[in-house]
C-alpha cells in the first residue's frame, strides 16, 4: 500500500508539475530579432528569448534558438531586451500612513527602560501593509521596473521588507521573497525613549543584546526544558532573533556619512549581516565603506543631507552639491572598486530614478555598471541572484523591451514581462492630468497654530498631476517639501528640518481648494492647525 | 647575540620610521611673545613642532628644511584653549525621555561638520569636552574632542581623556524651566533628583553583585550546568563603571546645598566627582570642595538668569582659585566658545588674578580636569603642538586670534581665511560670462 503511494508520487514528480497540475500554465512567448543585453554575458545583436510559464526557457542568437510551436511571436525588430529592473529600496504600494506622534507621556512615572521601547516594531511586515494600485504599477513599468523591495519607512525598527514582482494586483502572487530584511533607521521616537539619536544608538545596542540573551535562553530551554525555567515570550525579541544571529540581513538606512559609520560599527559590534541603504554620502567615507565590505544599496537622491556642510553654506554651494558633487557618489564608489545597487530611496518623483541614473553616468559611472546596479547587483545582495537580475535560461522571465539604450533620455520602455506576463507600456498621461481636483501652483501664506503659539508659514507650490513639490518658509527658514501628494482635494506633504542638530519631519495632511489650504501638521510638540490662503499674483 | 642585534636594528628602524608614521605636522613659530602658562613667559621666543609634538620652546630655534615658519613678531603665543564644558559638534544634546540615561554616549552622535567647530577655532580653542545636556539627573557619557576641522569625526576623539558621565541637579532635571506642555515627569523637586540618583546607584550595585555571582560560579571547578549570564544592561553597565572608578562624574549644579548633598552621595557610593559645572554658589563652599578635591567649571559674569543662579558673583572664579580650587571657564555652547580668552581676561578685573592664573583657567586647568594635562594645556616640549597666536595679549579686550594650530597643523589662519572670503565675494560679483559663477 505504502509502496504504491510512493511509486505514484515518484511518477507525478517525474512527469513534472505540468502533468500534475496542467490547468495553470502561463502563456508562452518568443521575442525574436531583438538586441539582447543579458547583463550576465555578451550582448546579442540579433537574439531571441523564449518565455514559458513565467520563466526564461531559452535565450540566444535568433538562428540558434528553437521556438516552441505554441509560442506567441513578438517581433523585437528595433527593440532592445534587458532584464527587468530591480529597485532594492522602494516605498511603493505602502499606504502613506502618517503615524501620529506618540503621546508625550504626560505624568508617566519614570521607569527603567522597557524591553521593547515604544514604537519599536521589528515585527511589522511590509507585506501586510501593501495596497498595490494599477497606476503605481504602470508608472514603475514605464520606467522598466519589474521587481521592487518594498520597505516600511517609519520608525527606528521600521519592520521587514518584501520582494515583489510587479505582475498584477494579487499581493500573494507578487511575492518573490518574504520577509527579506529588517530595516533600521537612525531616527528617533517623539516624546518617548529614545527621543534623541544618542538614545537611539543606545537602544539599538540594548535591543541587539536583549535579542542575543533571548535567543540564548530560548535555545537552552528548548534543549533542556526540564532544567531551565521557560523564558517569557516577547514578540519584539522573537522578531529580532533571526536578524541578530545573522540568519537574515539587517538593512540600515544611512542618511549621512556619520550614519554609515554608525551602521558599520553596529555590524562589527554585533556581527550582523548588514547592508547599507541610502548612503548618498558614501563617497565621503569611501575608505571605511571599502574596509567594511558590506553590500551597498545606494540612493539616487542627490540632495545633501541636513547635517552636511554642503547643505548649510548657502544656496550656491547647495545647488552645486545637488547638480555636480553628490551625483558623483556612484562613480566614486565604482572607482574605489566597489559594486552597489542603485535605488529610488529618497526620491520624491518616480521619474527621477532614470534621470538621476543618467546624471550619475554623466558624473563618471560606466553605463554597464549603472545597468548592473539596477539588475544583477541588487539581485545578488538580496539573495535572489539565481532567480533574477539577468537574462538567462531558468531565471524568472522579467524582461523589458526598450526603444534604445536604456539610459538614453529619449528611450522608452515598450513592453515589460513580469513573471512571464506581458504588459504593454502605455504612454505617460499628459502632465497635470492626474487625479488632482485643483491646481495649487503659486504662493500661499498662512499660520500654524499650536498650543505653543502661532507662527507664520508661507508655501511656494509646484504641482504636476498628483505630485506636489515646492518650498515652505517657517520663521525665516526655507525648506524643500517632500512626499507631496494631491489626490482630489486631499493634500499631504512633509517638511524636513533640523532642530538642535536633530533631523525632524513635520507632516501636513489636509484639504486644498482653489484659494485655501487647511489641515493639521504633526509636530514633535503635538498636532498643530494649519491654514493658508493664496497670495494673489501682483 | 643575534636577537640583540635584530632588536637593535629594529629600534633604529623604529626611530627612522616613527616620524614617517606620525600623523601631526611640522611648524616653527618665530619671534613671538610665548606665554607657556606653566614655564613662564619668553619675551621673544620660538616654538618648534615636529610631527605634531612640541620639540622645543626657546629662542633662536632653526627651522629644519621644509618646515613652515610663521613669523609671530609682535604677537602672543599661548597653548590651545581648552573648553571644559560645551555641546558643539553633536547631533543632539539631551536624551530627555528618561531620568537616567547613563547608557547614551555622545561619541555616537558626533557631527564633524558643525560650523561651531570653526567658530571655536577662530577663538583659539583646540580641544573641547562636549557633553550631554542637563535634562536628566543622570545624563550620558561625554567625549573630549580635538577640533580637527575637516577631519573625520573619529579622528577628533582624544583617547587619553577621562571617561566622564554627566549628572544634573536642580532646576533643569526637575524641569522647573519648562512649560507644562513639555509634560510632567518625576522628579519635580530637588529631593526627587537626589532620590533618583540614589535609586540608580543601588540598582547598579545589585547589578554588579549579580554579575560577580555569575562570574564566580563560572570559575568554579564544577560550574552549575544551567548557568546562563545575567542580562547585560547598558545603563547599569555605565553606572557600574562609575562605581568602579572607570568613569568620573561631571555634575551640573547651581546651589551650594544640592552640591553638598551630591558630595554626600559620592562618598556614600564611593565614586569620583571630577568637576561641578556652572555652580554660581561655589564661593560659599570652597572648604568642602577643596577637601573633596573637586574642581569647578564656571562662567564669569553671567548670573541671575534664573532663580537658582541668583546668588552668583563675578568674583567667584578668582576667589575659588585663590582658595586652591581647580577652576576652569567654559562656554556651554557655540557662542561663548569663540571668546573664552575674553572670559579669562575678566578675572583680572573681577578678583585681580595674575595673567598666568587667568590663562590657566582656559588651558592647563581644564586639561587637568579632563585628564589630558600630560599632552596639552601648556607650551612644553613633549606635549601636543596645540597653540593659538593672538595679535595682542589674549587677556586684552582688543585681542583677536590670528592662528590656531593643532598637532602642528594649521586649522585656522585668519589672514588666509579673509583672503579666501574676499576672493569668493569677488567671484560672486563678477559677471557670469567671465566665469564668475562656478
Amino acid at each position: 500500500m505504502k509502496k504504491t503511494t510512493l511509486l505514484l508520487l515518484c511518477l507525478v514528480l517525474w512527469l513534472g508539475p505540468e502533468a500534475a497540475w496542467p490547468a495553470d500554465v502561463g502563456p508562452t512567448y518568443a521575442v525574436v530579432n531583438c538586441k539582447v543585453v543579458p547583463v550576465s554575458g555578451p550582448v546579442l545583436d540579433n537574439g531571441t528569448i523564449v518565455i514559458r510559464d513565467g520563466l526564461i526557457k531559452a535565450v540566444g542568437p535568433t538562428d540558434k534558438v528553437i521556438i516552441p510551436e505554441d509560442a506567441e511571436i513578438i517581433d523585437g525588430q528595433g527593440l532592445t531586451a534587458y532584464p527587468g529592473l530591480l529597485d532594492a529600496h522602494s516605498q511603493v504600494f505602502l499606504e502613506p500612513a502618517r503615524e501620529e506622534p506618540a503621546s508625550l507621556g504626560r505624568g508617566a512615572p519614570a521607569q527603567p527602560q522597557p524591553a521593547a521601547p515604544q514604537g519599536f516594531t521589528p515585527e511589522r511586515q511590509a507585506f501586510k501593509l501593501l495596497k498595490p494600485t494599477k497606476a503605481e504599477r504602470a508608472g514603475l513599468h514605464r520606467l522598466g521596473f519589474a521587481t521592487v523591495l518594498v520597505v516600511p519607512s517609519k520608525g527606528i525598527f521600521a519592520g521587514q521588507s518584501v520582494l515583489l514582482n510587479l505582475n498584477g494586483d494579487k499581493t500573494e502572487a507578487m511575492v518573490v521573497r518574504q520577509p527579506v530584511a529588517l530595516h533600521i533607521n537612525f531616527t528617533t521616537e517623539r516624546g518617548v525613549y529614545p527621543s534623541s539619536l544618542m538614545g537611539t544608538m543606545a537602544a539599538l545596542r540594548q535591543s541587539f543584546l536583549d535579542a542575543q540573551d533571548y535567543a540564548r535562553h530560548q535555545t537552552a530551554w528548548q534543549a533542556s526544558p526540564r532544567r531551565f525555567k521557560r523564558p517569557e515570550f516577547s514578540p519584539f525579541l522573537e522578531a529580532l532573533v533571526p536578524y541578530v544571529v545573522g540568519k537574515r540581513p539587517v538593512i540600515f538606512t544611512c542618511a549621512n556619512q556619520e550614519d554609515i559609520k554608525r551602521a558599520i560599527g553596529l555590524a562589527e559590534e554585533f556581527k550582523l549581516n548588514v547592508l547599507l541603504s541610502g548612503a548618498n554620502e558614501a563617497w565621503r567615507v569611501v575608505e571605511a565603506v571599502k574596509k567594511a565590505r558590506l553590500p551597498l544599496l545606494i540612493s539616487l537622491s542627490f540632495k545633501p543631507p541636513l547635517t552636511s556642510l554642503y547643505a548649510n553654506q548657502g544656496d550656491e554651494l547647495k545647488k552645486k552639491a545637488e547638480d555636480e558633487i553628490y551625483p558623483a557618489n556612484p562613480a566614486a564608489l565604482y572607482k574605489a572598486g566597489l559594486s552597489f545597487a542603485l535605488t529610488s530611496y529618497g526620491l520624491t518623483k518616480a521619474d527621477d530614478v532614470l534621470k538621476n541614473a543618467q546624471a550619475a553616468i554623466k558624473a563618471g559611472l560606466p553605463r554597464e555598471e549603472a545597468l548592473k546596479a539596477l539588475t544583477i547587483h541588487p539581485a545578488r545582495f538580496l539573495g535572489v541572484e539565481a532567480l533574477l537580475g539577468s537574462l538567462e535560461a531558468g531565471k524568472i522571465a522579467n524582461i523589458i523591451l526598450t526603444s534604445g539604450e536604456i539610459f538614453e533620455e529619449k528611450t522608452q520602455v515598450k513592453k515589460i514581462f513580469v513573471d512571464g506576463q506581458m504588459f504593454t507600456v502605455e504612454k505617460p498621461p499628459p502632465a497635470a492630468a492626474g487625479p488632482a481636483a485643483v491646481s495649487l501652483n503659486g504662493a500661499w501664506q498662512g499660520k500654524i497654530t499650536s498650543p505653543m503659539g502661532e507662527v507664520d508659514i508661507s508655501l511656494e507650490l509646484d504641482q504636476q498631476g498628483s505630485q506636489v513639490t515646492g518650498t515652505a518658509t517657517v520663521m525665516g527658514n526655507k525648506r524643500d517639501l517632500s512626499e507631496g501628494t494631491l489626490n482630489g482635494n486631499a493634500l499631504a506633504f512633509t517638511i524636513q528640518t533640523e532642530i538642535m542638530g536633530q533631523a525632524m519631519s513635520f507632516a501636513f495632511q489636509g484639504t486644498a481648494d482653489k484659494d485655501a489650504i487647511q489641515g493639521s501638521m504633526a509636530t514633535p510638540m503635538g498636532s498643530a492647525e494649519v491654514r493658508l490662503t493664496r497670495v494673489p499674483k501682483d | 647575540m643575534k636577537i640583540r642585534k635584530i632588536l637593535f636594528l629594529l629600534a633604529w628602524l623604529g626611530l627612522i620610521l616613527a616620524p614617517a608614521l606620525a600623523r601631526g605636522g611640522d611648524l616653527l613659530i618665530k619671534n613671538g611673545k610665548i606665554l607657556t602658562v606653566t614655564r613662564g613667559v619668553l619675551d621673544k621666543g620660538d616654538v618648534l613642532i615636529r610631527n605634531g609634538i612640541i620639540q622645543a620652546v626657546g629662542t633662536d630655534l632653526q627651522a629644519p628644511p621644509g618646515v613652515r615658519t610663521y613669523d609671530a613678531w609682535g604677537k602672543y603665543v599661548i597653548p590651545g584653549i581648552i573648553d571644559s564644558h560645551t555641546h558643539v559638534a553633536l547631533s543632539g544634546t539631551n536624551e530627555s525621555a528618561d531620568t537616567d540615561t547613563a547608557e547614551v554616549d555622545m561619541a555616537d552622535v558626533l557631527n564633524a561638520e558643525d560650523l561651531a567647530i570653526f567658530t571655536a577655532l577662530s577663538g583659539g580653542v583646540t580641544m573641547v569636552h562636549t557633553m550631554h545636556g542637563s535634562a536628566n539627573p543622570i545624563g550620558g557619557q561625554n567625549v573630549v574632542l580635538s577640533l580637527k576641522w575637516g577631519r573625520p569625526s573619529e579622528e577628533m576623539i582624544v583617547p587619553e581623556a577621562f571617561r566622564t558621565l554627566k549628572f544634573a541637579l536642580g532646576e533643569n532635571p526637575k524641569r522647573a524651566n519648562l512649560s507644562d506642555s513639555e509634560g510632567l515627569r518625576y522628579p519635580q523637586s530637588r529631593m526627587g533628583v537626589n532620590a533618583i540618583i540614589r535609586r540608580e546607584m543601588l540598582r547598579a550595585r545589585t547589578y554588579m553583585e549579580q554579575w560577580a555571582r555569575y562570574l564566580a560560579q563560572k570559575q568554579m571547578k564544577n560550574p552549575p550546568k544551567d548557568l546562563l549570564p545575567p542580562r547585560k544592561d547598558l545603563r547599569l553597565d555605565a553606572l557600574a563603571d562609575l562605581l568602579r572608578g572607570k568613569l568620573v562624574a561631571r555634575v551640573h549644579s547651581y546651589r551650594a546645598d544640592e552640591t553638598l548633598e551630591f558630595l554626600g552621595l559620592a562618598k556614600e557610593f564611593g565614586f569620583k566627582v571630577a568637576c561641578f559645572e556652572h555652580i554660581p554658589e561655589a564661593f560659599k563652599i570652597t572648604q568642602e570642595l577643596k577637601e573633596a578635591g573637586v574642581g569647578t567649571s564656571v562662567f564669569i559674569d553671567s548670573w541671575a538668569y534664573k532663580i537658582e543662579a541668583a546668588e552668583g558673583i563675578a568674583l567667584s572664579a578668582a576667589y575659588c582659585t585663590r582658595q586652591g580650587i581647580l577652576v576652569s571657564l567654559n562656554s556651554d555652547g557655540n557662542e561663548r566658545i569663540r571668546r573664552l580668552f575674553n572670559e579669562a581676561g575678566k578675572t583680572l578685573r573681577y578678583g585681580r588674578l595674575t595673567e598666568e592664573e587667568a590663562l590657566r583657567l582656559v588651558t592647563i586647568n581644564p586639561a587637568i580636569q579632563l585628564g589630558v594635562d600630560k599632552i596639552v594645556g601648556s607650551l612644553e616640549a613633549g606635549k601636543h603642538g596645540d597653540l593659538a597666536v593672538f595679535n595682542e595679549h589674549p587677556l586684552s579686550a582688543y585681542a583677536r586670534c590670528d592662528l590656531t594650530v593643532i598637532e602642528g597643523e594649521v586649522y585656522f589662519d585668519r589672514a588666509a581665511y579673509l583672503q579666501e572670503r574676499e576672493e569668493a565675494a569677488k567671484r560672486a560679483k563678477a559677471p557670469k560670462q567671465t566665469g564668475g559663477a562656478r
